[in-house]
């Protein structure tokens, strides 16, 4: 048992260096989440059923993780994943997911703010698109990296 | 300005058989004067620097005197007391006596109570509390930052005759979220925690450090109080080998009896008083964990006992019952029933707009939100007749957790999802889990406009919070 959950952002650097992605093998992601969100297991579910193999992690230090991952606060979603190298920060369609692994662009991850209805994981209509922002870790504004 | 209370040396000096407490722990105490009508403490508002964790660096906080938590300020029941208390942060502030009955003027809600403490201003807290037990004050005036930093301390209240134990502890309980340098992380107020389960930290202190272990002697009996002065953090706590027996809850003395399951649930703002047996083995270590967070278990501290003989062969019998305060019993067959919906955040399922929108306001009750921390235009959610039973059911639409406290009166908690609540428990603050109901009832016997807000205090300042008339 842990003595308690401080230091728990020098974890990450531990964990998130870039594994290649071998394509017979599924995709393997660690989802950092709140232990008292739900909404998070649907995303993971979804991600598994598209071939992924997910770990939860639950953790009261998302807002430190996201951050130290390249999301600033008002683009972050409600759980994080770390992919192959990259920060998937919300509830990113998979096929960005995808985009964001074959294209391999030079940026810290890619982020859907917030959890608009109708994403994965999330219940409800999709009402408009989605617009996928990609972060970097040098504290510029995100930019466009999709719409879906 | 504070006496430091030597504890280390104090803490075998029990009281046999006799009825006796001897107050340790290692809070320091509040200095007090005595005057003509009321005992006098001071406290002082301001930026200092802490060893939250050991082995790292100290950390800059805001708090009382100089320390974390701020000093212990001890009361008897009935009796005057007069504080003064000196703003020198940088920003408004004001002291709210958590638990307390007291006339509103004396809350310390901005506006609705008082003018806010003005930096450099001193305001002169006056009251009487009618009730013994454990309390704590902290500020109402920009609570996220001014509690989230180091701004809280405990408030005991004496009983008139000595409790019959060998020794009493306070354990003040605080979550913070420090960056890996060990300084209070910045992001305050950012809408994830706001619309989730608030700023919930990654460190918790035990009376101001993270504690490696608290000493105990076998077979003697503890009053142990339990404060949680968290923003947001709800622990549930389970002491290997040892059975606590809950006797009070915020401050009021309820009947003897074991938590569910062995977990003393401490919701934020929440004071429980428990007695301990420590019929643990001399030389021997039991761990204190808080499992509340499913898969972040951790252990707050060890009970670590000497190596000294038991202090009695055998447990002592019966168990402790505190005497009862003098609070009205609200009458049931009067009383006039409310609800109040607890709604928004995410996952709320409609009604608010939980994320996206940067609103203030996530939570609401009743379809309106009150934001902040207190202010004179607010009009009243419900305009209660004073002397009346009210029986208010608070039900919690949304999927989070909500410690729901009233201001100016303590509760009876009758129910749960229905199920009637034993052992005659009482409180200022109560937790009411997602999807729940809890039914409480008082006596609206304490004139005037009463906060009633989560204390997540994420959830109360955006938005889950009313004003409660009473007149």
């Amino acid at each position: 048992m842990k003595r308690r959950t401080f230091c728990i952002g020098c974890l990450i650097i531990a964990i998130s260096p870039a594994l290649p992605a071998i394509s017979a093998e599924p995709i393997r992601a660690t989802l950092y989440k709140s232990p008292q969100c739900t909404c998070c297991e649907g995303y993971a579910a979804y991600l598994r059923s598209n071939g992924f193999e997910v770990e939860v992690k639950p953790t009261n230090d998302l807002n430190q993780i996201s951050e130290r991952a390249g999301v600033p606060a008002k683009y972050q979603g409600c759980h994080t994943m770390f992919v192959d190298g990259y920060v998937v920060d919300g509830h990113v369609p998979v096929e960005v997911v995808r985009k964001l692994l074959s294209e391999r662009p030079p940026v810290a991850g890619v982020t859907l703010p917030g959890m608009p209805t109708g994403s994965p994981g999330m219940s409800g209509k999709k009402t408009k698109a989605f617009v996928i922002y990609a972060v970097t870790k040098d504290g510029k504004e995100p930019t466009v990296y999709t719409r879906v | 300005m504070s006496a430091i209370a030597n504890a280390a040396t104090s803490r075998r000096s029990f009281l046999l058989g006799a009825a006796g407490v001897l107050a340790t722990g290692r809070l320091p105490k509040a200095s007090a004067q005595s005057s003509k009508t009321a005992r006098e403490f001071t406290l002082t508002a301001a930026k200092g620097r802490t060893p939250l964790v050991r082995a790292q660096p100290e950390t800059d906080v805001w708090c009382y005197d100089g320390i974390v938590p701020g000093p212990l300020i001890r009361a008897r029941q009935g009796e005057t007391i007069r504080i003064i208390v000196e703003n020198r942060l940088g920003e408004d502030t004001t002291v709210h006596w958590h638990g307390i009955r007291l006339p509103l003027a004396m809350d310390g809600v901005p506006s609705i109570s008082q003018p806010p403490i003005a930096p450099g201003q001193r305001f002169t807290y006056e009251f009487t509390p009618p009730d013994a037990g454990t309390f704590w004050y902290h500020p109402h005036a920009d609570s996220l930052q001014q509690l989230g930093r180091g701004l809280a301390g405990a408030f005991i209240v004496e009983e008139p005759e000595p409790v019959a134990v060998d020794r009493e502890v306070v354990w003040m309980l605080t979550d913070w979220r420090l960056t890996t340098e060990a300084q209070i992380a910045s992001g305050f107020g950012n809408g994830m925690d706001a619309a989730m389960s608030g700023r919930v930290g990654n460190t918790v202190t035990l009376n101001g450090i993270v504690s490696d272990e608290e000493p105990v002697g076998a077979g003697e009996r503890i009053r142990l109080r339990l404060i949680n002065s968290s923003l947001a953090r709800i622990m549930a706590l389970r002491f290997q080998g040892h059975r606590p027996l809950i006797v009070a809850i915020d401050g009021q003395p309820c009947d003897p009896h074991e938590p569910d399951g062995g977990r003393v649930l401490l919701g934020p703002a929440m004071r429980i008083d428990v007695v301990l047996d420590m019929h643990g083995e001399p030389g021997r270590r039991y761990k204190v964990i808080d499992d509340f967070y499913d898969g972040l278990a951790y252990w707050l501290t060890e009970l670590a006992y000497d190596d000294k003989p038991p202090l009695r062969a055998h447990i002592l019998d019966p168990p402790l019952t505190l005497p009862r305060n003098p609070v009205p019993d609200p009458d049931l067959t009067t009383a006039q029933m409310h609800e109040l919906r607890l709604q928004g955040g995410m996952m709320g399922g409609g009604g608010m707009a939980g994320m996206g929108g940067m609103s203030n306001a996530v939570w609401a009750i009743n379809g309106r939100s009150m934001t902040g921390d207190g202010h004179a235009e607010m009009t009243p959610l419900l305009a209660l007749t004073l002397g009346r039973s009210y029986v208010l059911t608070l039900r919690n639409d949304t999927a989070w957790w909500h410690p729901i406290h009233l201001h100016g009166h303590s509760f009876r908690v009758l129910s749960r999802n229905g199920r009637a609540v034993p052992s005659r428990q009482w409180a200022d603050t109560v937790l009411v889990p997602p999807k729940q109901a809890v039914e409480v009832a008082f006596v609206a016997d304490n004139p005037g406009d009463w906060m009633l807000h989560c204390h997540v205090t994420d959830h109360q300042v955006s938005g889950m919070m009313a004003v409660l008339r009473i007149a």
